[in-house]
């Protein structure tokens, strides 16, 4: 009887030296879950990571932002007047295209009718 | 009384950082730096995001502040505008993960346990990283002192979904709240 109280007892000492440090407060942390020390910690940590001089820096960035930005009335002009801008390429060379082959149908007609006067003319 | 002083003095504050007032920018930087940076950090789980994307809070605050018709929301306003700066994050990284041949670990890399602070920061990183971030969302704004009411004008729902998902939120968070380094 006292053999197996023995054992019992090693078996208990055994499990308990698998415990490692600071058990209980990885049970009562689990129960509970984070405390305002925790985020207090993760705040502060995260607070650190922004180098010295941060808010000169927002304010930096927001200048050159505002001034490399252009306004959306400014976006909207650009991109009408470019519109206008093509439209108006697209109708000179359209009707440029149109003219000179109009000139050169004019110019092949003017030579077949010469061709045929002068066909007439031999006859 | 003193909590009423105080929403007055940031109410003039906002006042005069919206007439573009140098000096009250700076000052309402400077007053929320830290708050913005633990917000984004408990969103992002990044160190390295904390500096880049508490400016882009900023820039963004600062660009629509003359449209915040009740400068009394401000902070509620400030970290709806924070909230959603980190998930756009989130996403545009999720997004990039489609065109590049990079799995998430290659681009998340975790700093070490230990690297960053105490064993109860590294516990509390190692859990909100386990949530949605929906989830981390809701318990920074709760641990930003926004009341229910607030967040659900925030996340555009009741307040008793709120409170449904914020108890949900916790429980994950309790489950994983155990240090991950200590197996």
């Amino acid at each position: 009887m006292k053999t197996e109280d023995q054992a019992w007892r090693e078996l208990q000492d055994h499990a308990a030296a698998q415990l490692r440090g600071g058990f209980a407060t990885r049970v009562l942390r689990a129960v509970h879950g984070p405390d305002a020390r925790a985020w207090d910690h993760l705040q502060r940590h995260a607070g650190a990571q922004l180098a010295p001089g941060f808010a000169t820096r927002v304010l930096l960035a927001l200048r050159v932002a505002r001034a490399g930005v252009p306004s959306l009335f400014s976006q909207f002009a650009v991109g009408a007047a470019t519109g206008a801008a093509c439209l108006v390429a697209v109708v000179y060379f359209h009707s440029r295209s149109t003219r000179l082959q109009e000139e050169r149908n004019l110019a092949d007609w003017q030579r077949l009718a010469a061709e045929v006067q002068d066909l007439d003319a031999t006859l | 009384m003193e909590s009423t002083a105080a929403s007055t003095e940031l109410v003039a504050l906002v006042r005069r950082a919206q007439k573009g007032e140098e000096a009250a920018q700076r000052e309402l930087i400077v007053a929320y730096q830290h708050r913005v940076a633990g917000f984004v950090y408990a969103m992002t789980n990044r160190s390295d995001y904390v500096e880049d994307l508490s400016q882009q809070v900023f820039i963004k605050m600062f660009r629509a502040l003359a449209g915040l018709q009740a400068p009394a929301q401000f902070e509620s306003w400030l970290f709806r505008l924070a909230r959603n700066t980190c998930i756009d994050q989130l996403r545009r990284q999720k997004l990039r993960r489609i065109f590049l041949p990079f799995q998430p670990e290659h681009e998340d890399v975790a700093e070490p346990a230990g690297a960053v602070g105490t064993e109860e920061l590294d516990a509390l990183r190692h859990a909100l990283a386990q949530l949605r971030p929906a989830e981390r969302a809701l318990l920074a704004l709760v641990q930003e002192g926004r009341s229910h009411a607030e967040i659900a004008e925030t996340l555009d729902t009741s307040v008793s979904a709120v409170k449904a998902r914020l108890h949900r939120a916790r429980e994950h968070l309790r489950e994983h709240y155990t240090p991950h380094h200590e197996d």
